[in-house]
């Protein structure tokens, strides 16, 4: 006969401290790997914008980052970053350069999209459109969540690639063309992945999709 | 106000390297009326090719009372004058030196930048930063200020030097007989020699005489400046 045994308070309080501790562990685990669980979703429906033709939609794995852009600051910048969106060149392409809570840069269409991603030239592609004329003589405070454009250590080298900076860099002005503003989903660019050891990143994020609102 | 802006300037050492391609560098005043940008050394840097250029930093009274003086000085050229000339950065820092020998400037249009050693010749420093601001304008600008033209002002029997570091003619008093020259400096080689009349023009030394030579140079500074800037006004 098998003779029951009743735990005592000691183990029935071990048990359950190991079972809470599971749960703990697991939702830890969900948390970490999920980078974006605590991003607010943004409901454009909501939204008016005062100049809907100027507002791009950046969308990324934690959600829509709205950017508005401005043509009268930088015409033919912007007009050249529309075109590269409305004709769905950005999608696809990598986040090549990160530089944690500074900076996110995308926009080598060359050698950064996900299916063809080259790590010996990322960063160096070029759109087959040219590079056009840097337009820095306008004032432009570049504060928190502006977009300019990337170029070379010459002027007048623009051509695809953009960068988002996530900290005000008043240095910029003069240096960048500015092409506009994120005016809602800055947060989802923190998540965006960068390496500790470098500026550029391996494996990187990329954009899911670049629209126009329009 | 200066304490308080060294202890809110955010480090942007990294930034700042992107941009001008020195290490070790804050900002120091950004907030300028012509739009220059002052930077300081936080530590001693090295550049250039075979990292042959080198600088100090210094301490934060000389650099308040170093800016006080230059940006005084360099008030006097526009926004729109330094945009045409090409500079924008001045980097303050001391004991500033190429191949291990001391120099008062070192000029870079093409990075826009403008070193300046704060402890070089207490005497000359202003008159200095002129003169250095003008190697910015003439290294943009060769085609305007020809040195065979220039060469041709001075007297038939007159040889510059082969360079400004291999000759031992670098004082720079101001001469009282000009004889077609402001300074000893003056006569090491023709871009010196432009600059030194330059920035005794800028800093009003200059007393009219009859020296023809010396009025010849001054006319030719006077109207390669116009074709840069028809409002620069010495």
């Amino acid at each position: 006969m098998i003779k029951k045994i009743k735990a005592t308070i000691f183990e029935k309080i071990i048990f359950v401290f190991l079972i809470l501790l599971a749960i703990f562990a697991l939702s830890f685990t969900i948390i970490i790997k999920n980078k974006c669980l605590f991003i607010k979703e943004i409901n454009l429906q909501k939204i008016n914008f005062e100049k809907p033709e100027n507002i791009a939609i950046l969308n990324v794995e934690c959600g829509n980052v709205i950017i508005e852009l401005y043509p009268e600051l930088s015409p033919n910048a912007v007009k050249r970053f529309k075109k590269l969106i409305k004709s769905n060149t950005y999608n696809n392409v990598a986040f090549h350069r990160v530089i944690k809570n500074k900076l996110v840069q995308a926009g080598d269409i060359e050698f950064g999209k996900k299916n063809n991603l080259d790590y010996g030239k990322i960063g160096t592609g070029k759109s087959g459109l040219g590079t056009i004329k840097s337009e820095v003589d306008n004032e432009f405070d570049f504060k928190k969540g502006s977009v300019g454009l990337a170029r070379s250590l010459k002027y007048d080298t623009e051509d695809s690639q953009f960068f988002i900076i996530l900290e005000d860099e008043p240095l910029f002005e003069g240096e960048y063309t500015p092409i506009g503003k994120v005016i809602y989903g800055i947060e989802i660019l923190y998540k965006i992945k960068y390496s500790h050891k470098s500026e550029y990143v391996l494996r990187p994020d990329f954009i899911n999709t670049f629209k126009m609102l329009y | 106000m200066f304490v308080l802006l060294f202890l809110t300037t955010t480090a942007k050492s990294n930034t700042i390297y992107n941009l001008i391609k020195i290490p070790n560098l804050e900002i120091y005043e950004l907030n300028t009326n012509n739009n220059l940008k002052y930077l300081y050394a936080k530590k001693p840097f090295t550049i250039g090719i075979q990292n042959n250029i080198s600088c100090d930093n210094s301490d934060k009274k000389t650099y308040d009372e170093k800016f006080k003086i230059i940006s005084k000085n360099l008030d006097r050229y526009s926004k729109k004058f330094l945009k045409k000339i090409n500079l924008k950065y001045i980097v303050m820092c001391e004991n500033l030196s190429i191949s291990g020998i001391n120099t008062a400037g070192i000029p870079d249009h093409v990075m826009k930048t403008l070193i300046v050693d704060l402890k070089f010749n207490k005497k000359y420093f202003e008159r200095v930063l002129h003169h250095e601001l003008f190697h910015i304008i003439n290294d943009g600008h060769k085609d305007l200020f020809d040195e065979d033209e220039w060469i041709k002002l001075n007297n038939i029997d007159f040889k510059y030097a082969k360079c400004s570091t291999c000759t031992k003619k670098i004082g720079l008093d101001t001469y009282e007989k000009t004889n077609g020259f402001f300074t000893e400096y003056s006569k090491s080689i023709p871009s010196e020699d432009m600059a030194e009349v330059f920035s005794h023009l800028i800093k009003n030394k200059y007393i009219n005489t009859n020296d023809i030579i010396l009025n010849n140079k001054i006319k030719f500074i006077k109207d390669r400046l116009n074709k840069i800037d028809d409002t620069f006004v010495f």
